[in-house]
């Protein structure tokens, strides 16, 4: 019968681990269920939200005073930060990936790496909503500063949740308590960070890409 | 069988650090040097074609950024382009980078449930406001 046999530090002795039928009523990772009903839970969450943006979306043109979303929208450095969390979704996997493998090092590299463009991300959302406030644009200005902060916040505190979560996984992985065994964890968490991501991808080409009014 | 079991790593943790897979190694996949083990779930992409979708994606967003560009003045076909793009996008991440491809079926079908859920919904109430409420 084939065996794995895994070891994550010197300090972990060597344990047998052979792939065994989960012992839950579903026959799942009761983790893996969780974070999948939540995924699923979120999809309607942020539905709401990008429903609204567009049910409102240029209806209020003729209320607009000062700037429109056409003129207060910088495509160019909102594409930016979007590849930047694109990367981090690279980064994540390939954390998994170091991980599952027992590539502690890699794996912390790749971590970091992940929580850094996230970090990257939304310094570049609280720029963006800095010079929107400058410009004029604030949660009660009209219909688009309202949809837009809050479509756009929900999503930036999403990622700031995501990062936090992901520089936990970093420290315990420093202090030794993340071994291969628990790659688990790290998979839940990349669970949530790609679809944080994939939340952005619809977000980036409802409110920056479409054609404004 | 044997139970034969081969140290396969030891990079990066010094002393202690063991991979080892015995009696398969057919399964092993070699990767950037280093030996993936499969987990119970089957065989998950190598980085190589995890660093291929991330340039997949990389395209398809420059062509998104390019297109919003576009003033051809059909401007409901670069919606439905646009949308077609972020699909994609949203495809590959969700197969591969979120293995639903190679994960349970189980959770492919709570995962598109939601998303199945928030269409019908959202779309109604889309519907029935902008026919209705917000009609002017």
């Amino acid at each position: 019968m084939a065996q794995t046999v895994v070891a994550t530090s010197e300090t972990d002795p060597v344990v047998p681990h052979t792939p065994q039928p989960l012992q839950t009523n579903t026959g799942v990772s009761n983790n893996k269920l969780a974070i999948w009903l939540f995924i699923s839970s979120e999809s309607l969450f942020f539905g709401a939200f990008i429903a609204t943006y567009f049910l409102y979306r240029g209806r209020d043109a003729q209320f607009l005073k000062g700037p429109t979303p056409s003129s207060t929208l910088n495509i160019p450095f909102t594409s930016v930060t979007s590849f930047v969390l694109l990367m981090s979704s690279l980064t994540m996997v390939l954390a998994l990936a170091a991980i599952r493998r027992g590539d502690h090092r890699r794996f912390r590299i790749w971590i970091l790496a992940t929580a850094i463009f996230g970090m990257t991300f939304i310094s570049g959302q609280v720029y963006e909503f800095t010079e929107f406030y400058r410009e004029g644009v604030h949660l009660g200005t009209n219909l688009f500063g309202t949809t837009f902060f809050v479509l756009t916040g929900l999503h930036g505190a999403h990622v700031t949740i995501g990062i936090v979560w992901l520089l936990t996984l970093y420290g315990r992985s420093m202090q030794g308590k993340l071994g291969t065994d628990k790659s688990e964890a790290v998979e839940i968490a990349g669970l949530y960070w790609h679809f944080v991501d994939v939340v952005w991808i619809f977000i980036f080409t409802a409110v920056y890409l479409i054609p404004q009014h | 069988m044997s139970d034969q079991v081969t140290e396969i790593e030891t990079s990066g943790e010094g002393p202690g650090t063991a991979v080892a897979v015995a009696d398969d190694p057919g399964a092993l996949v070699a990767s950037a040097g280093h030996v993936a083990v499969p987990d119970e779930h089957g065989n998950h992409p190598t980085p190589r074609q995890y660093v291929l979708i991330a340039v997949v994606l990389v395209v398809i967003t420059s062509v998104e950024i390019a297109t919003s560009y576009l003033n051809t003045g059909h401007t409901n076909l670069v919606i439905v382009a646009l949308f077609l793009m972020a699909a994609i996008k949203f495809f590959l991440v969700a197969a591969w980078y979120m293995h639903m491809k190679t994960d349970q079926p189980f959770f492919r079908r709570i995962f598109v449930t939601g998303l199945i859920g928030a269409g019908i919904v959202y779309g109604i109430v889309m519907f029935v406001f902008s026919s209705t409420v917000l009609k002017s």
